[in-house]
């Protein structure tokens, strides 16, 4: 596992170098900073590190949005929110207590979430659906070719797991219900839905190979 | 409500982490992640899990979102990082936090209510006032300037212009503020408006931006870092009859501190900054580590 997930590291750099200690020596090379390392320059006012935070943060907070929002203006209201607050609160990004991605993408999900249970948003949606023509058309959004290899992945790993557990992660998380609603919905429990929830992430985590 | 007694409050770490919990039960929870490091290492965990499933779903941004970003980044202070016991604590920053402030207050009045204010004494009041950016409400509402947070930025990219400096991010900044940016237009535009720079002896740049018709000034710094524990940066407004105190000069822990204005230059030809004793001194007490002259 270890051979492997270095030498994917290490493509395309000279197989000599491979034992080069220290953190530059992580695989991206040297113009491919972390996410990480961009965030720790970010807190220090550095706006081309912003921009490299930009690039990597801005389609997936943007997508999350619109997929739990579903309305693309307020999609783009809070994927702005959260850019503009990864840079506000940069300092406060500790990447021992996790990823740069799960920083950021932790805190679009909150937003786009909190977003849509305030009825200020079931206001602003009507308001927009009623105004919808004049609204800037989505239709020629572009999912990138790395996206769609992390969509194979996700679908991979969510077709392992039983129908409970697929639903009642989906519905919370892509569709941003509460897990009440989720028992609802799905005519179980709370206490199975809580359950399946937290089985259903674990067994993604082991799939997926991330989070230990 | 203390879900401490819940038996099966570990079950809670999924829906958490789903956003799934309505706004009591996960504060609630929060509480117990504060004390329970097993849950806190699960939940960390899981949202390594779900940032994957939302980055599944990711989809190319309008074009004008970044510029909509960079607009309000340019004009948006950062937090400084947080440092137990300091009075920041409680309000804001961690992640889990971070949405619950979403409320409606323009980031430029939270940045301006971010500031501490330095309590200026009666007897500095009689002096050359320097006031941090985003300080002293009165002085600002007589002034008529709409002095908030983005003006800390404004300042920056207004000095820049003074001194030809144009690097790319000052430039994306300074277009993003200039329709915004009337304030550093008042000073830019007096007719004696002039600028200068000057190191700092122990590491840094300072750069002033003043205007003797205006009778203030705006001075920045970069690189500049914190004092030594237990000590304070002090400006002063030296002049033919001796210094003057501009008021303490506060750096946060990164160093760094936000551009400041000095208000009634007087007779002051340089400005100087010392290290002194944490409340500051009548007189400078140490070797000035920065002596900036104005326009003249």
């Amino acid at each position: 596992m270890t051979d492997r997930a270095s030498s994917q590291a290490g493509a395309g750099r000279p197989a000599g170098l491979r034992g080069v200690p220290g953190p530059e020596a992580g695989g991206r090379g040297a113009d491919r900073p972390t996410p990480e390392e961009c965030l720790r320059k970010v807190a220090l006012g550095d706006r081309d590190a912003f921009d490299h935070v930009y690039a990597a943060f801005a389609g997936p907070v943007f997508g999350l949005a619109r997929r739990v929002l579903r309305d693309p203006a307020q999609a783009e209201e809070v994927a702005q929110e959260v850019l503009v607050e990864v840079w506000r609160t940069a300092s406060r990004f500790n990447p021992e207590l996790g990823s740069a991605q799960a920083w950021v993408m932790t805190m679009a999900h909150r937003r786009a979430v909190d977003r849509v249970r305030s009825e200020q948003a079931a206001e602003d949606r009507e308001a927009r659906l009623a105004r919808s023509s004049a609204v800037v058309d989505y239709d020629d959004v572009v999912e990138t070719v790395e996206n769609r290899l992390d969509q194979q992945r996700v679908r991979n790993c969510l077709g392992g797991l039983t129908e409970l557990q697929r639903e009642s992660v989906t519905l919370a998380y892509y569709s941003g219900y509460t897990y009440p609603q989720v028992a609802q919905l799905l005519s179980v429990p709370l206490g199975t839905v809580k359950t399946r929830m937290r089985d259903g992430l674990a067994r993604l985590r082991d799939c997926l190979g991330v989070g230990r | 409500m203390t879900m401490n007694a819940m038996p099966d409050v570990h079950t809670l770490t999924g829906a958490y982490v789903c956003d799934a919990l309505a706004p009591a039960e996960r504060e609630a929870f929060e509480e117990h992640l504060a004390q329970c490091s097993a849950c806190s290492q699960e939940v960390a965990e899981l949202r390594e899990v779900t940032a994957v499933l939302g980055k599944a779903v990711a989809l190319e941004p309008p074009a004008r979102l970044k510029s909509a970003v960079d607009a309000r980044v340019a004009v948006t202070r950062q937090l400084p990082p947080e440092v137990s016991g300091e009075f920041y604590d409680s309000r804001s920053g961690s992640t889990s936090e971070s949405g619950a402030s979403g409320g409606p207050l323009p980031e430029a009045e939270r940045s301006a209510a971010d500031q501490s204010n330095a309590g200026q004494s009666d007897a500095e009041r009689s002096n050359a006032q320097v006031t941090p950016i985003g300080d002293a409400p009165s002085r600002r509402r007589r002034r008529g300037l709409a002095w908030s947070g983005w003006a800390a930025a404004a300042v920056l990219a207004g000095v820049a212009i003074g001194l030809g400096v144009h690097s790319a991010s000052q430039q994306r900044q300074l277009n993003a503020l200039s329709q915004q940016a009337g304030v550093v237009q008042q000073l830019l535009s007096a007719p004696d408006a002039r600028s200068g720079r000057a190191a700092v002896r122990t590491g840094g740049t300072a750069m002033v931006l003043d205007s003797r018709s205006r009778d203030e000034a705006v001075i920045s710094f970069t690189g500049l870092s914190a004092p030594p524990t237990g000590k304070t940066y002090q400006l002063w407004m030296i002049g033919p009859t001796g210094a003057r105190s501009g008021g303490l000069l506060t750096v946060p822990a990164t160093g760094n501190p936000n551009p400041v204005v000095a208000h009634g230059l007087g007779d002051a030809q340089t400005i100087g900054l010392t290290v002194e004793p944490a409340h500051g001194s009548a007189q400078p007490t140490t070797t000035p580590v920065l002596l900036l002259p104005m326009g003249s």
